[in-house]
C-alpha cells in the first residue's frame, strides 16, 4: 500500500505530465491549423495546373501516351515513396501507415521494392526489419517542407523512374479527410495514366486556342509541375493528419492524466483522514488512560 | 475602354495577385507577350522574368519564376512557383543566391561538372538577377 508521501509525489508527477500533454495538445492544434491553411492555399495552384494538364492532354490526344512518363517503366521493381513523421507521440498515425504498407506488400507478392522515405519513424521501421532504405529524405526536415522541397522529391522520383529500373512509382501517404478522419493511402504516381487525365474535361476548350510556343512544349513543361503539386499535396496532407492525430492523442493523454489525478487524490484524502482519525483516537485513548 | 482584364497570379503558397488591369505583358518562353482585353484564348509557357501590367495608366512590375499563363474569359491566369511584387522581394536572399550560383558556375566550368548542375546553377542565377531587377522598381 502506497504511503501518504508516495501518493503526494505521484499526484504531483501526474499533474506535471498533464501540463506537458496539454501544452503539446495546444501546439498541435496551432500547427494543425497552419498546415491546413497551407493545404487550402495551395489548392488553386494545383487545380490550375491539373486543369491545364488535362486540357492539353485532351488536345494532344494519342501522342500523350508515347511520352516516357506515361509509359510503364522497363524495370520490374517498384519505388515506394513513404511519408511518415519525424516524431512520435502522435497515436497510431505511423503504425497505420505501416499497416497499409504491409497489406500492399502482401497484395503484391514477389514484387521487389525500393523505398524513398520521408520521416524518421519510417526509416526506423524499415531498417529495423532489415529492409534497405534507398533514400532517406531529410533535407529540409518534413515540418519545414515547402513547395521547392516537394518539387525536389518529385524530381528525384521522376529521375529514378526514367532510369528504367522501375516499372512504377507509388506514394504512400496519409490522406486528410477531416480533423477526425485520416486514411493512409497508396496512390500510383508514375507512370501517369493518360486515361484518367482525358476523362475530365478533355476536349472542352478545343476550338481556337493560341499556344505559345506549341502544345507539346508546354505540355512537357507542365507535366513536372503537375507531379510536383501531387507530392506537395501528399506531404501537406500527411503533415496535417500527423498533427490532427497528435492533437487527439495528446488530448486523450491529458484526460487520462486528469482521471488518474482525481483517483489518486481520492485515495490520498481518504488516507489522510484515516491518519487523522487514528491520531485522534490515540490522543483520546491516552487522555482516558491518564484519568 | 473595351472590356476589362482580370489578372490573377497563382502560386503554391497563395494567390499573389488578383486585380483588374488594363493590359499585361508576360515574359513568354520565346519573348514577351502583350495581352489586352478581349484577347483570344491562349496558353503560354513563361520564362523567369518580369511581368508588367498597367493599372490606371501606370505600369507596374511583378517578378515571376517561369510557369504558365492562361488567357480565358478575359482573365489572365499566371500559374507560377513564385510571384512577387518589388517590395516583397528579399534583396539579401537574392544577392546570396546570386553569389552561390556564380560560385557553382565558376567551379563547374573548371571541373566540367555535370551539365545538369550547370543548368540548375544558371537557372538559379537568372532567378536571382531577375529578382534584383524587379527590386529596382520598388520605390515608385
Amino acid at each position: 500500500m502506497a504511503s501518504i508521501r508516495e501518493l503526494r509525489s505521484r499526484i504531483k508527477s501526474v499533474g506535471s505530465i498533464r501540463q506537458i500533454t496539454r501544452a503539446m495538445e495546444m501546439v498541435a492544434t496551432t500547427k494543425l491549423r497552419r498546415f491546413q491553411e497551407r493545404a487550402v492555399a495551395s489548392r488553386p495552384y494545383s487545380q490550375e495546373v491539373t486543369g491545364m494538364v488535362t486540357r492539353l492532354a485532351g488536345m494532344l490526344g494519342e501522342d500523350v501516351g508515347d511520352r516516357p512518363l506515361f509509359q510503364k517503366g522497363a524495370g520490374s521493381r517498384t519505388l515506394i515513396l513513404l511519408v511518415t513523421s519525424d516524431r512520435g507521440l502522435c497515436g497510431a498515425y505511423n503504425s497505420n501507415v505501416f499497416r497499409v504498407l504491409e497489406t500492399w506488400l502482401k497484395e503484391h507478392p514477389g514484387r521487389e521494392v525500393d523505398y524513398y522515405v520521408y520521416g524518421r519513424k519510417g526509416y526506423q521501421y524499415l531498417t529495423r526489419r532489415g529492409r534497405e532504405v534507398e533514400r532517406f529524405l531529410v533535407e529540409p526536415p518534413l515540418e519545414q517542407t515547402d513547395y521547392r522541397a516537394a518539387a525536389r522529391a518529385a524530381r528525384l522520383c521522376s529521375e529514378a523512374f526514367l532510369t528504367g529500373k522501375y516499372s512504377d512509382v507509388v506514394v504512400l501517404y496519409t490522406a486528410f479527410e477531416s480533423v477526425v478522419r485520416y486514411v493512409p493511402k497508396v496512390v500510383p504516381f508514375l507512370p501517369i495514366e493518360a486515361g484518367t487525365m482525358q476523362g475530365e474535361g478533355g476536349g472542352k476548350t478545343g476550338g481556337d486556342l493560341i499556344l505559345e510556343p506549341d502544345a507539346s512544349t508546354i505540355f512537357d513543361r507542365l507535366v513536372p509541375r503537375y507531379l510536383e503539386t501531387r507530392i506537395y499535396n501528399a506531404l501537406l496532407e500527411s503533415l496535417t493528419s500527423e498533427y490532427a492525430s497528435r492533437r487527439v492523442s495528446m488530448k486523450n493523454a491529458t484526460d487520462a492524466a486528469k482521471t488518474m489525478q482525481n483517483a489518486l487524490k481520492r485515495v490520498y484524502n481518504r488516507k489522510r483522514q484515516e491518519n487523522i482519525t487514528k491520531e485522534l483516537l490515540d490522543i483520546v485513548g491516552g487522555s482516558e488512560a491518564l484519568r | 475602354m473595351a472590356g476589362s482584364l482580370t489578372l490573377r497570379v497563382i502560386t503554391p503558397a497563395r494567390i499573389a495577385f488578383d486585380q483588374t488591369v488594363e493590359s499585361v505583358r508576360v515574359p513568354g518562353a520565346d519573348g514577351d507577350l502583350g495581352i489586352l482585353p478581349r484577347h483570344a484564348n491562349m496558353v503560354a509557357a513563361l520564362d523567369t522574368g518580369l511581368m508588367r501590367y498597367r493599372v490606371g495608366g501606370k505600369e507596374q512590375v511583378l517578378y515571376v519564376s517561369g510557369g504558365f499563363c492562361e488567357v480565358r474569359d478575359s482573365t489572365v491566369r499566371v500559374v507560377t512557383e513564385a510571384g512577387e511584387r518589388p517590395d516583397e522581394i528579399d534583396e539579401e536572399r537574392a544577392r546570396s543566391a546570386e553569389r552561390r550560383a556564380r560560385e557553382r558556375l565558376s567551379q563547374g566550368r573548371v571541373q566540367e561538372g555535370e551539365p545538369l548542375d550547370i543548368l540548375r546553377a544558371e537557372a538559379s542565377l537568372r532567378r536571382a538577377l531577375m529578382r534584383l531587377r524587379a527590386r529596382e522598381f520598388r520605390s515608385e
